[in-house]
Formats: C-alpha cells, structure tokens, sequence
C-alpha cells in the first residue's frame, strides 16, 4: 500500500506491504526495511527494525499523529489528507487571517475600543497561557468593529476575539 | 469522581500505623510537584496532609494524595492559591497547626506569614520580617554589605532622579546594570554601555517595573559579563544556629529561567566553597534567618563573588542538594518550624557524588519554548540508578494555563559529573509524555554538548550554543512506520487531537462553560 506522508515540512512517499499480523516490509527512498512490531498499548508500539529494536510513542487522531522516539517527536501527517482541507487554513498557519489566540489562555488587556481605526499589524488584545503573555495583532487594516470578549475570559483557538471590519483593499483573495 | 465543595475527610485523625510526631496536621499552601512532594515527607514522618485546590485542579495530584482537601475557589490564582483569607480558613476549618507556602504563590508573601503569626498557625519558614526585608533587594544590600560579605558594587537605595542616578553610573563605572527594587525575573532591567543611553534605558526600565509590580523604583549595580551564578543552600534553627549544604550552579537559564542546575558547581574549589558557604552562612545570620532558604551569589572570570540575593523560601532545585548530602530538607524545615534546634552541625554535612536537575515544562522548544497546554495522554516515568522524578502529572490529567506550566524535576544522582551527565540522557530519553510538548529533546542535545561537558555553563549558554536549535530527527524511517502500523492496527475511532495544530478541537472545547 502506498502512503504519502508529511513529516515536518517535508512529504514522503513510502510503500508498507503488511506480510502477516505483526510483520511487514516498508520501503521508501529506494531502501527497504523488515519491520516486527508488537501493540504493547494503544500509545506504545515494540518494533524490530532489521533486527533493531526500538520503542516508540505515538498519539494523536486519524490524519496527524505525535510519534516520540527517544524523547524526540516527530509530527507525521497524512499528506493526503492535509491537502485536501480548505485551502483557507493553510493559508493561516502562514499569517492569522482573524484575532484569534494560538492555544487556549485568558484574555489580559483589550487594546482597542470598538469604532478605533487598525492598520495591519497594529497590537488589539494581549492574552496570556502559562503565565506567558502573547500580543495578538489586526490581521488587516480596518476598523474596530465589535470586541467579543472581556478581560478575563478564557478563549480557545478558533474563537474571534475581536471583529475588525476590513478596509476594502484589505480583503484577503480566495 | 467529584469532591463536594466543602472540606472533606478520609481520616480526621492520624492515619494508624503511623508514628506520633511534630505536628499533627499541616496544609500546603501550593500545587502540583511541590505540594506532593512536601507531602511526601509529611506522610513518612505521620504527618496528615491538607491540600487546597482550584477550579482548574480538582483532579490534580496533590489534591488526590492528601489526607484532606479543601476547595478554594476561581482558577485564577487570586481566588485561590494567593487569596490569604481563604488559604488561612482552609487551615482553621481542617485544624491544620503548620502550613508549608511550598515556593511562588504565597511563600514570599511576608503579609501570609505575618497573617499565619497572628492567627497561631506556624508557617514553614522565615520569620515575616524577615522575609520582608530581604524581599527588597536594596535593603538586602544594606544589610549584608554591614555584614562584611562583598557586594556587587553598586546603589544602596533606590533612586527616581536621574541625575544622581547618572552621577552613580560614573562612580561605579561602565557597563552597568539597571534594576527593579522590587522583583526580579528580568523585569525591570536594562544593561547601559555607554552615557549616552542611561537617561532613555531608566526611562523604559521604571516604566517596565512599574507595570510588573506596581512599583518603579530602580537601582543600579555594575554588570558583570559571563557571571556564573551560583547559589547556596542554608538552613537555621530559631536559637541562631545556621548551616550551609553547599552550593548549586543554575547557570543554564532561558528568559530568566532557570532549567538545568546542578551540584557541586563546575568552578568550584574547596577554598572558595569555604568562604563562599561562610559568606552564606553570615548573611543567613545577620539577617535573623530561621528556616531554609538560599544565597545567591554571582562569581565572575577572575573568580571573586558577589552577593546577588537570598531567596527566602525552598527552592525549586533543592532536590540535588537533597541528593549529594542525603538530607531531607523538608524534614529538617518542619524540625526547625516547630522549635527544634537543626539537628545536625555544619562538620556533619557531607557531600558525595554529582546531581543535575532538568525542570520539565509543558513548552514547545521548537518554537520558542512557548507554552503548550493539554491533555496528558500517556507517560512513562523514567526509573532505574540514581534517578528521582518530583512529578506533579499523571495519565488523564489536564494541564491548567493559569499556574506556571512545570510539569516535573526530573533528578540524577551518580558517583561523578560526567557519570550523572550520562544517567540524565538516558533518564530523558526514556521519559515519554504525550499530548503536550515539552523540553525533553532539547535538554537531552544540551547535555550531550561539549559545552556543557566542559561546565561552559554561562548565563547565555542557550543564546551562544543553542540558538534556533532543532532536534536531530535521525528516525524519521521508524517514525513513519510507527505511524502506519498505527493505521493499520486501528480499530477504534480516532482519539482526541494532541494538540499540535491550534485550531483542531481540544478536549476543552467538549467540557463546557467553565464557572468561576
């Protein structure tokens, strides 16, 4: 069976033939490797690799997976899979497309009242996770348009903390 | 399992089998790795334990392994581990006698301690004033520069014109080193070169300090470059007995943090460890020291020493002094807050053998050690020779945002330091946590450096060997078949994100609106 997977920012393309239950061939890169694996649990798997064995770590849900090998992770996605989600969000990884926090924190300080005019980078809200404080930024130019959120809420990724109404030459391209 | 919101009782008496001891009943006024470890000690000593929660820590640790737990309030510490009132009447309600402040939180607080005295309840540690004396850095000064221990030359008192500040650069000379009087963590200071840039560095670093805590006052110190910073532990009962266990170095730091120490510290020679632990052990007495704290000291390229501070609390990294002297030091603090004389005398104290510290924070050191909160999904304690881990996590657990993000001290004890260097990679290698990021590759390429092999351990060691470090991923191969065995292998429904792309789903997106 073929799979194309996306590890850090590199896709790999590697063959996994299963022979039977605990055993099988991968091959990538021209190289080929016999691979005895034992469950040991939902989240540790024994492995022989060409007589080596390893134990390896690995969570995560269907498409992206953490995979820890001695204390190193290694992020593997589906490459398939990835691709196919709206092309919208792998454009946010690059540059947030909306006031929106990294990870789940506590709202510290609002920056702008509703009406402020923004320009593009311009500091609106400071959130803090882990007593880390992070200042998040107005994705484009524009104006305040309604501010979601008080000082003190805790707010998750993906939630709008703040609307800015964007200048008309800011609009992002589809 | 939910605990109703009252304090609650598995034995209101001392557990039997348990020795008769000092206190009865102590509380910890604290979470996570901390409060279980001081727990830890309570326990072997008969002690019963009270633990106080939040919101965010009902399921934690400290609170599943006390005797009794009292629910305080909000997540936000405010409401819970730094409000005195509630703290206090945790104590009164469950008839705790003693209360350990553990450290942050309210351990420096000298308002708790003072509030402790006048409620009868002993607190684990220095008196009130003097935590209030050596807690501003400029009366800290004062009192050990009386004391004949020698000082970074600088200010004595804090200063807001800038033209005596200006004037005090020039005596002590350039570089120097702006600071905040009152709190440290890098906050408030500024380093000035040249003349030409003091006025606008005071400007920014009075602004900084004001908004970090809610003072402005600065003062200066000459800078010194590539200072080792070495700190000592000591500890002294309340009839003025007081002692030193010998130095740790915390020179591995990260935005003021510490995250690896270790003991003996790489410079050290029996002579300056001999007046280094005297000069400890004087500013101890000079400043009425009762209960266990630490000195800190900054040694410079010709190996003369300064004070910096004293710390007036049980520091994070006491477990390697613990290590090399095979001392108890919560036994001994909760020996001395009850009135004991200490009960061993400096000649007693040995040290014997090498060990480091790794402090293991919920953090992604791929990108810039920026926090990285989550569910634990698995974990692996590493075990084996020589290796200790204070851990204030478990499978399951969800790790809080609000509190500082230390998940665990991993500790190794070996005969050498090239020895203990070597248990420590093997311990971190075989430290498995899964569903948040943590240090764990990074410390393991740190310790495996020259550098560090060499004891290069400066207070820039991160920015001069490690920066923009990404971990050798030499088993992409095996982590790839580890992911399709997985697939294929499968079969029950996809389990919860780990957390690695901030906008997937978290498990706290299913939990609901949270009360506060």
């Amino acid at each position: 069976m073929d799979y194309r997977l996306k590890i850090d920012e590199e896709v790999i393309a590697l063959q996994a033939e299963k022979k039977k239950d605990g055993s099988m061939v991968l091959s990538h890169a021209g190289r080929t490797f016999e691979i005895e694996y034992t469950m040991v649990s939902e989240y540790h798997q024994h492995l022989t690799i060409d007589g080596r064995p390893l134990n390896v770590f690995i969570a995560g849900d269907g498409n992206s997976k953490m995979v820890v090998i001695r204390g190193t992770p290694y992020y593997i996605a589906d490459a398939d899979a990835v691709e196919n989600r709206s092309r919208g969000k792998k454009r946010d990884q690059v540059m947030p497309q909306e006031v929106t926090p990294p990870m789940p924190a506590v709202v510290v300080r609002i920056l702008v009242s509703e009406g402020d005019e923004v320009k593009k980078g311009d500091s609106v809200i400071v959130v803090s996770s882990m007593k880390m404080e992070s200042t998040l930024v107005a994705p484009a130019d524009g104006r305040v348009k309604k501010i979601n959120v008080a000082e003190g809420d805790k707010v998750m990724p993906g939630q709008i903390l703040i609307d800015i109404d964007r200048d008309a030459a800011a609009l992002p391209r589809e | 399992m939910m605990y109703s919101d009252m304090a609650y009782s598995v034995c209101d008496q001392l557990i039997p089998g348990r020795i008769s001891a000092i206190f009865r009943k102590v509380l910890v006024a604290n979470r996570g790795e901390i409060a279980r470890r001081v727990m830890y000690t309570c326990h072997e000593m008969g002690i019963a334990t009270v633990a106080v929660y939040s919101e965010a820590d009902r399921k934690a640790i400290h609170v599943l392994k006390a005797d009794q737990a009292v629910f305080l309030g909000g997540s936000d510490p405010s409401e819970s581990y730094l409000n005195i009132d509630k703290v206090i009447s945790a104590a009164r309600q469950t008839g705790a006698e003693a209360i350990h402040p553990g450290y942050g939180f309210l351990a420096e607080n000298p308002l708790f301690a003072e509030r402790c005295e006048s409620e009868g309840i002993v607190f684990i540690g220095p008196p009130s004033k003097v935590i209030r004396e050596l807690g501003d850095k400029t009366v800290a000064r004062r009192t050990v520069m009386g004391s004949g221990v020698p000082v970074i030359p600088g200010m004595n008192k804090p200063e807001s014109d800038t033209r005596v500040l200006a004037g005090d650069a020039e005596k002590i000379g350039y570089p120097v080193l702006i600071k905040a009087a009152a709190g440290g963590g890098g906050k408030g200071m500024r380093v000035v070169t040249s003349p030409k840039d003091f006025q606008e560095a005071c400007a920014s670093a009075t602004s900084e300090a004001k908004r970090a805590f809610g003072d402005g006052s600065i003062y200066l110190e000459k800078y010194l470059s590539r200072p080792r910073h070495v700190e000592f532990q000591i500890i002294a009962d309340s009839r003025g007995n007081v002692i030193h266990l010998f130095e740790r170095e915390c020179s591995i730091q990260r935005r003021h943090q510490k995250i690896i120490e270790e003991t003996p510290s790489t410079i050290m020679t029996p002579e300056l460890r001999e007046r280094m632990g005297k000069a400890a052990v004087t500013v101890a007495k000079a400043s009425g020291y009762v209960n266990a704290g630490t000195v800190e000291f900054l040694v410079d390229q010709q190996g003369n020493f300064y004070f910096l501070e004293v710390n007036t609390r049980l520091q994070v990294e006491h477990p390697v002094t613990e290590m090399i002297t095979s001392l108890d030091i919560v036994r001994i603090q909760l020996e001395v807050a009850d009135g004991n004389p200490l009960p061993i005398t400096q000649k007693d104290v040995r040290s014997r053998g090498h060990s480091i510290e790794c402090r293991i924070y919920a953090e992604d050191p791929e990108k810039g050690f920026y926090p990285s909160p989550g569910r634990i999904i698995c974990m692996e304690e590493p075990s084996g020779p020589g290796i200790r881990n204070d851990c204030g996590i478990y499978s399951g657990f969800q790790v809080p945002v609000e509190y500082d993000p230390i998940l665990s001290k991993l500790i190794v004890y070996a005969e050498d330091r090239g020895q203990a260097i070597k248990r420590m990679i093997q311990a971190l290698e075989n430290y498995v946590i899964l569903g948040v990021k943590t240090p764990v590759p990074f410390l393991i390429d740190v310790l495996k450096s020259e550098a560090f092999a060499k004891g290069d351990t400066y207070t820039d060691f991160i920015d001069t060997y490690f920066c923009g470090w990404k971990p050798d991923r030499r088993e992409a191969d095996a982590a790839c078949a580890a992911f399709i065995i997985d697939e294929l292998t499968r079969t029950v429904k996809p389990k919860p994100a780990v957390g690695m792309e901030s906008t997937e789903l978290s498990p706290w997106q299913t939990l609901g609106a949270w009360g506060r």
